[in-house]
């Protein structure tokens, strides 16, 4: 993976620095707190419900073990001893104080991290697939041009004051694992006819308030010109995207109320500007960072692993088994999730010890790397096969063997009314019952691939607009009211879920799921079709009907 | 308190002189300078006194009656070296009409030149230090031979001299003489027809205060004619205005430094367009960009100095080719979370490679100020207390590691290795 070299730790150093004077400035009242918060909030630090929060960056989801483990210390030390992993890849911490924070950034920085940019009105940290690099679909390995992308965007003097955030996901292949088509730009790899691979470019989708599924902007950009390409679009969104309404300023609703084609034109012209200046991008340079990322020395084995078999001899292995690996691109290795959703726990949590174990557990069998995937949960990428009754022994141990990726209870719930000033309702207790309804390992099998996403308020950080099952909490009149979405789907077959009816009380939740599920079970083709399938089939009348009865 | 008072300590005159300048004051038709001036010169003062000219709009008139007395009166003219050519003209032809004898030309010491204003702009950014070396430094060297001096000082010229007599004792037992103190613009002007007196060749072209050229703006209808000198700057007098004791040797306005520019605070030469403002004449202002498209060629015919105002949400494009017109381009951040203006700031430098002064305007805080100087800005006007003090002192935190290129003069040094190469690239 990347290893900073001396400019890179020398930037963060230097970023450290400048942010602990303004840490500093602030305690001494010489700046007042909006001028101190766009700062703040560009070093990762937001003031929520109870204290400051913590927001650190992992770039394209990538840790290494001692990262980890320093993650793990700051959480024992400066927290309640654990951490929350986002939807964007990062670690959060909800307790730290604020004159803690310079030190926390100096730790940080000693194993080449921070906090930069991971909030306020500038380019966030840039998201991959989590098995990017592993997996067997894939093209080609996104994290070098994400890396890339990730020099090009830090401090960018002119974009970091845009009319709102900006996310920009990318894919390695056309398998979407990192939900491209709803971020402000998405870049899915392509091979154009000489062999070269470059990128298709979506702009404008997002989910917030006004969820959009991005258009695609240009069908194929080569790396030399992706920087030129990517800055064209922020100029254009930066000088014209709307400020006087802060929920109307994301490029979304520039691309929607201006037109792709319009932005398509003005994003061209001012490409021609640029193009082959200074930001054309050397193929020895992508060469160079792509040497960080290179994989490491597999081994030649061609083991495997008779699931069935293990699954007779020992169920909640199997199950794991079944569900938690991920198809490898070497034979013989697998990539493993690790579920940060346990029954009945908070969606996300890893204490310091479990980030530990994960940590020994990464250095012993995955050449000491890990990922943070945009559904909160950690994964192994590079496990050898024979290795995976020892990773799954230490796992049970640390509390975290949990067999559940990828199904009903391995749910996205944003921090809600426990954590966020922004929450109209709570979201996580809502999925820690919804989660225990559905405990039974052989229920949620019956069931299979099913993706229920949480959003506490209408901000939609738990991307509930594209959950097969989505839970919107709302608040009416005091008291929490939840909205039921299906339909939606953030892979490549992008759409948005549609509301059927009136809200659910937060005890009537999981009775309404419960419905919708068995009205699924009742009436899918074969066991194999998946909910979201099934529900494309039947369209929404037997949901809407399970939901609210015919009447 | 007591201390306080000190301040304020009447000076000591010989009382007797003080009664006389007082009696002298009531002895005289309110109009009749020629009087006035008779009595100063050969009565008062014979051989003591002087006078200095401008040379301006008005200055034909008391010149007109120094001949009448005494030809030969030294008549001082600052040449301070920015006049208008049509001023220098003007002397001669005012010297010849009048048959003066005894102008005396007084130039600013060359070493002070070189020393203080080298490029010849400190008017620009500091125009009591330049009326300092170009005016009060070499009079300063003349006045202290004479017992009074003759000035054309009229009571309705600017409000603060709304009381001013035909003679006056200063503070250092000088005699100061206004013969035209009763005179009002229109006195003035009958006078120079009564007796057919040349006028200033920018006279009819709006010009009413004639001062150095790059001080001087045509006065409206209706405005103070003195409103047009150091138009924009809290500055009103000379320093030869006053009175001939220390007092002259200092700068006289304090002139709020706002702008910061090559390392230093200094007076802004420039001022915000203001409602009512007349786009082909005004001077040193910066016209909002929109009033320049609607107004184009009204602005362009403009022979003054004059800046743009690029506000957010307008669209550079439309005046790309017309940039290298304006002295100065203020980008306007009205909040310092608005970026509109880095985007601006780097087509102005960048793509139409402006070579003026590019400055930011509005909401300018410390912790942007690294941002925008990466997107060409170069001078600063600052009103946080707090981001002064920074940028006086130097002491601004930033990051001075740069990964991405930006600018056209930014070195790569210390960016990425691909992006120093493009940058090598692009100076062969
Ligand atoms: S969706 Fe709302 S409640 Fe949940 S984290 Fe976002 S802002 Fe907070
Ligand atoms: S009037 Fe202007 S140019 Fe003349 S000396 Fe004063 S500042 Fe300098």
């Amino acid at each position: 993976m990347y290893r900073y070299d001396e400019f890179d730790a020398a930037f963060v150093r230097e970023r450290t620095a400048q942010f602990s004077d303004q840490v500093n400035r602030r305690l001494a009242g010489e700046i007042n707190e909006d001028q101190f918060r766009p700062l703040r909030l560009m070093n990762g630090l937001y003031l929520q419900l109870h204290a400051y929060m913590l927001r650190i960056a992992v770039p394209y989801g990538t840790l290494a073990s001692r990262q980890l483990r320093m993650l793990a210390h700051i959480a024992r030390k400066y927290d309640r001893g654990y951490g929350h992993f986002t939807t964007r890849q990062n670690i959060q911490f909800n307790w730290p104080k604020l004159r803690d924070i310079p030190e926390i950034l100096a730790d940080l920085a000693s194993v080449e991290m921070h906090a930069i940019q991971t909030s306020g009105n500038c380019i966030r940290n840039i998201t991959t697939d989590q098995f990017a690099g592993a997996a067997a679909d894939e093209i080609v390995d996104p994290r070098p041009v994400a890396e890339i992308l990730r020099q090009w965007s830090s401090l960018h003097p002119e974009f970091s004051y845009l009319p709102r955030k900006f996310k920009i996901a990318m894919s390695g292949g056309p398998h979407d694992r990192a939900a491209i088509r709803f971020h402000d730009i998405g870049l899915q790899a392509k091979v154009d006819d000489r062999g070269i691979v470059g990128w298709e470019v979506w702009v404008g989708g997002g989910l917030g308030r006004t969820p959009m599924i991005a258009k695609r902007i240009n069908e194929y950009v080569p790396n030399e010109h992706l920087l030129a390409y990517l800055e064209s679009i922020l100029r254009v969104y930066n000088r014209y995207g709307r400020r006087d309404n802060k929920y109307k300023a994301r490029i979304k609703i520039l691309v929607h109320e201006t037109g792709i084609d319009k932005i398509r034109d003005e994003v061209a012209e001012e490409f021609r500007a640029i193009a082959n200046g200074v930001l054309t991008l050397p193929q020895a340079e992508v060469d160079r960072i792509g040497a960080y990322f290179a994989a490491p020395e597999f081994e030649r084995v061609n083991a495997t692993v008779d699931v069935a078999k293990e699954r007779i001899a020992e169920p909640a292995y199997g199950e794991w088994l079944d569900r938690n690996l991920h198809p490898h691109r070497q034979p013989g290795y697998a990539s493993v999730t690790i579920s940060l959703k346990p029954i009945g726990g908070a969606p996300g949590d890893a204490t310091a010890e479990q980030m530990e174990a994960v940590a020994d557990l990464a250095e012993r069998y995955s050449f000491d790397e890990l990922r943070v995937t945009h559904e909160q949960n950690l994964v192994l990428p590079h496990v050898r096969v024979s290795d995976l009754r020892e990773v799954y022994d230490a796992l049970v141990e640390a509390r975290l063997a949990t067999g559940n990726a990828g199904l009903i209870t391995d749910m996205i719930t944003c921090p809600g009314m426990d954590f966020c000033a922004l929450a109209t309702a709570r979201s996580i207790p809502i999925a820690q019952e919804i989660s225990r309804k559905f405990s039974a390992p052989e229920r949620q099998k019956e069931i299979g691939d099913l993706k229920i996403k949480i959003s506490g308020c209408i901000n939609a950080c738990g991307h509930h607009h594209v959950g097969h099952i989505g839970i919107l909490g709302l608040e009416k009149k005091g008291v929490e009211n939840y909205q039921i979405t299906i339909g939606g789907n953030a892979t490549e077959d992008a759409s948005v879920g549609d509301t059927l009816g009136h809200g659910f009380a937060a005890e009537e939740v999981p009775d309404a799921i419960e419905r919708l599920i068995d009205t699924y079970i009742a009436r899918r083709e074969t066991p194999d079709e998946p909910f979201i399938a099934a529900f494309k089939r039947l369209g929404e009348a037997p949901f809407k009907e399970a939901l609210y009865g015919n009447g | 308190m007591a201390m306080a008072s000190l301040a304020f300590a009447p000076p000591k005159h010989d009382k007797l002189r003080a009664l006389g300048i007082m009696a002298l004051n009531g002895m005289f038709d309110e109009m009749d300078g020629v009087a006035v001036l008779r009595q100063a010169v050969a009565d008062l003062l014979p051989g003591d006194i002087a006078i200095v000219s401008s040379f301006g709009a008005d200055s034909s008139v008391l010149l007109h009656m120094v001949a009448e007395v005494d030809r030969a009166l030294p008549v001082y003219f600052l040449e301070t070296g920015k006049h208008f050519a049509e001023t220098l003209a003007y002397v001669e032809t005012l010297k010849a009409h009048l048959g003066l004898s005894n102008i005396r030309w007084l130039r600013p010491d060359p070493k002070d030149i070189a020393r203080f204003d080298p490029r010849g702009d400190l008017w620009e950014t500091d125009p009591d230090s330049c009326c300092h070396i170009r005016k009060t430094e070499p009079l300063d060297a003349e006045l202290t031979g004479y017992g009074g001096w003759i000035t054309g000082r009229k009571r309705y010229q600017t409000s603060e001299r709304g009381v001013l007599p035909h003679f006056e004792l200063t503070s250092d037992d000088r005699i100061k003489v206004n013969p035209l103190a009763y005179f009002s613009d229109t006195d003035v002007n009958a006078y120079k027809v009564a007796h057919g007196l040349p006028e200033h060749p920018l006279f009819a072209k709006g010009y009413k205060s004639i001062g150095c050229a790059p001080c001087t703006t045509i006065v409206a209808e209706g405005e103070d004619p003195r409103a047009g000198r150091w138009r924009g700057l809290n500055k009103k007098e000379c320093g030869i205005h006053f009175d001939f004791n220390g007092a002259i040797a200092k700068p006289v306005a304090t002139v709020e430094k706002n702008l910061f520019r090559d390392g230093a605070f200094i007076a802004d030469p420039f001022r915000a367009w203001s409602e009512g403002d007349d786009l082909a004449s005004v001077r040193y202002t910066h016209i909002p960009l929109k009033l320049f498209l609607e107004n184009r060629d009204a602005v362009l015919g403009n022979p003054h100095p004059n800046g743009l105002l690029v506000s957010p949400g307008d669209r550079i494009e439309d005046a790309a080719a017309d940039l290298g017109r304006f002295a100065s381009i203020a980008v306007s951040f009205p909040g310092f979370n608005d970026g509109r203006g880095y985007s601006t700031a780097r087509l102005i430098a960048e793509r139409y490679r402006y070579q003026g002064e590019l400055r930011a305007v509005g909401d300018v805080l410390m912790d942007q100020v690294p941002l925008m100087r990466r997107c060409g800005i170069t001078a600063f006007v600052v009103t946080h207390a707090a981001t002064r003090k920074a940028l006086e002192s130097g002491h601004l935190t930033t990051v001075n590691l740069f990964y991405q290129p930006v600018g056209v003069t930014e070195v790569p040094v210390g960016t990425r290795p691909f992006l120093r190469r493009a940058a090598e690239a692009e100076t062969v």
